[in-house]
């Protein structure tokens, strides 16, 4: 998977990292502030009231 | 002599190798189709599992200190927009008593603050406990009663991320305070006895000067204990009458009690920790000294 990105990626080596870089901080902030607020109230450990 | 022998043994490895890597004329025919699929799919396997792995870091990551920040930002918003309401309403208020009307969801009304926990436990308590408010700070349940007032107050906080207020919630001892701002007064409330220590109360611990004012309470109130357990299901104990639920007969039988509730055992929802407290003092705001601070807040010990 991650060889085949590699691959993909157009340009010279320092182009292909700034690329790579930026995929990942991508990854990163989408998992931050999209999957993990949606997912974080689905998960059992931070439920705090009785009912 | 052993030694050297073996470097030179080494060496001529070393140097076998590096032939090795010469690219030789005729390259080694490749193996058919088969094994490089196979290849594919364990290489595949593996990453996909060391990303899961990654993500499951980062979740960690998220959920311990992201949301602290995030939450630290929310509590500092609340915390200035309370300041300047108090500070904007104090003037048109010649009775000087405290409302608690027309609170919205997540609205900022009080500040709690548990001296035994150092000097800068301090928080400002929102309306409701929605995710969303529990996240800018500690959350007050909408109908139970407010600070001060005959009842039960009580409030709920996180334990773990979201700034966590809660999170050494489990080691309050009976009679450390828990004092609460309000715009015109301070209430001082305080641990009530845990269940082992309710026996010989006044000739043990109750004898400690901080514990002027807490006993185990009688009546209606027999059963309630300073700290417990309790299933997630259990809502009788942010009633008026902990941990049985019910209202008293009449308001003056009623105790003015705090509950703060949080999850347990830490990082878990199994269970919720629960902690009462009952009002031994409360102390007027004196508009000639703003900056006056109530006795209480310095038992840092």
């Amino acid at each position: 998977m991650y060889a085949w990105i590699w691959r993909h990626l157009p340009g010279p080596m320092a182009v292909r990292v700034v690329l790579a870089a930026g995929l990942v901080v991508g990854a990163v902030a989408l998992l931050m502030f999209v999957v993990f607020p949606w997912l974080e109230p689905v998960l059992p450990f931070n439920n705090v009231t009785t009912e | 002599m052993g030694t050297v022998e073996h470097l030179g043994r080494g060496a001529g490895r070393i140097s076998g190798d590096l032939g090795d890597l010469v690219p030789s004329p005729h390259p080694r025919s490749r193996a058919p189709q088969q094994p490089d699929r196979v290849r594919t799919i364990v290489r595949g396997a593996g990453e996909a599992l060391i990303t899961l792995g990654l993500v499951l870091l980062l979740l960690v990551i998220y959920e311990v200190y992201w949301t602290d920040l995030v939450s630290a930002g929310k509590q500092e918003d609340a915390t200035s927009a309370l300041d300047t309401r108090w500070h904007d309403k104090a003037a048109d208020d010649p009775g000087r008593q405290d409302h608690f009307t027309g609170l919205g969801e997540g609205d900022g009304f009080a500040k709690m603050y548990i001296p035994s926990f150092g000097a800068d436990f301090q928080f400002t308590i929102v309306e409701g406990t929605t995710e969303q408010s529990l996240e800018i700070g500690p959350g007050h349940y909408t109908k139970t009663a407010y600070p001060g007032q005959p009842g039960n107050f009580a409030v709920a906080g996180h334990r773990v991320g979201k700034g966590a207020p809660f999170n050494d919630i489990n080691l309050i001892q009976s009679c450390d305070a828990i004092v609460v701002e309000t715009q015109y007064s301070w209430y001082v409330y305080r641990m009530l006895p845990l269940v082992e220590e309710k026996q010989g109360w006044a000739q043990a611990k109750g004898t400690d000067p901080k514990c002027k004012g807490v006993a185990p309470l009688g009546g209606p109130y027999a059963e309630l204990d300073g700290q417990h357990i309790v299933p997630p299901t259990d809502g009788g104990v942010i009633a008026p009458i902990p941990p049985v639920g019910g209202t008293p007969p009449s308001e003056g039988e009623m105790a003015s009690l705090m509950t703060l509730t949080t999850c347990h055992p830490r990082f878990s929802d199994k269970e919720r920790l629960i902690v009462h407290a009952v009002l031994t003092k409360q102390w007027a705001k004196d508009p000639a000294k703003p900056d006056e601070r109530p006795p209480e807040l310095e038992e840092t010990i």
